[in-house]
């Protein structure tokens, strides 16, 4: 985690040094999709870059939910074909479960 | 399309054993389907109002939520195919196993409740999903049929682990 910091922290400084030079070009956040059909996550492990937003869309005819397995995040009750959007704000890896069907685990790598 | 199918003995619980024999065709596997997921919506709702332990009462609420969604996706795939559900000995036990279950069901109270429901619901899901395997996707013929049964098979598999810890909780 400490290494994924200072690599972000460390061409920061560089283009401060470097007056001239026009600041590197700004990424745009991309929306990824997890759909949640047949009781499981698809895709099971997702890697994102910071910034990035992820959609879950339930594909099944009955509830799910997207919780964090540590007390984090949670959508509550996702019905048939809602959805729910997660920006996380740091990186890191954050283990997710459905609260309603135990058998369902997903993960989501942030860099 | 008939199939032949291995007699799977004691599939159900004692008052339908042997319910998942014989060959089935497309409109059989339907009836079956929606009377698997009705057995198991009916008990739910017993459960959830007279069951006395909360994971009991709440998986016995999630069973008719989970089981009536199946149910709806079942019936609007039959539809759209223009199959009708047929009645045949297998459904027929089904629901007479399921009627029993509940009729046993309700002279019972408090912690014998709780155990006789969830310990049905293990079992129930068990023989099922050994039906779904052996018998439904094998037997279904048409394509969407068989995905769908597919699809909810997981279903299936989720319920069991989950009533499986709800029993171990029980003990």
């Amino acid at each position: 985690m400490r290494v994924l910091f200072l690599a972000a922290v460390v061409p920061g400084l560089l283009s401060c040094s470097s007056p001239g030079t026009p600041p590197p070009a700004r990424r745009t956040p991309a929306t990824h999709t997890v759909t949640i059909e047949a009781v499981a996550y698809a895709p099971q492990t997702l890697t994102v870059e910071l910034g990035d937003s992820i959609v879950w869309v339930n594909k099944d005819p009955f509830p799910h939910s997207v919780t964090d397995a540590r007390d984090g995040f949670d959508s509550s009750s996702l019905q048939p074909d809602q959805r729910w959007t997660l920006t996380p704000t740091k990186t890191g890896e954050l283990t997710y479960v459905c609260t309603l069907h135990q058998t369902m685990k997903g993960t989501i790598v942030v860099r | 399309m008939k199939v032949s199918v291995v007699l799977v003995a004691g599939l159900l619980l004692a008052p339908a054993a042997g319910a998942f024999a014989q060959g089935v065709d497309d409109a059989q596997i339907a009836s079956i389907v929606v009377t698997a997921n009705q057995v198991d919506i009916d008990a739910g709702k017993l459960a959830s109002s007279m069951g006395s332990n909360a994971e009991v009462k709440k998986f016995g609420q999630q069973m008719v939520t989970d089981h009536t969604g199946v149910n709806k996706q079942a019936t609007d795939l039959v539809t759209k195919l223009k199959v009708t559900p047929k009645d045949n000995p297998t459904s027929q036990a089904l629901k007479k196993g399921g009627d029993e279950n509940v009729a046993s069901l309700k002279k019972l109270k408090g912690a014998a409740f709780d155990k006789a429901y969830i310990d049905h619901e293990v079992a129930y899901h068990q023989q099922v999903l050994d039906a779904v395997d052996k018998t439904l996707i094998p037997g279904a013929s048409n394509a969407e049929l068989k995905a769908l049964l597919e699809k909810v098979r997981p279903a299936f598999v989720a319920h069991l682990e989950h009533a499986k810890q709800v029993q171990s909780s029980l003990k």
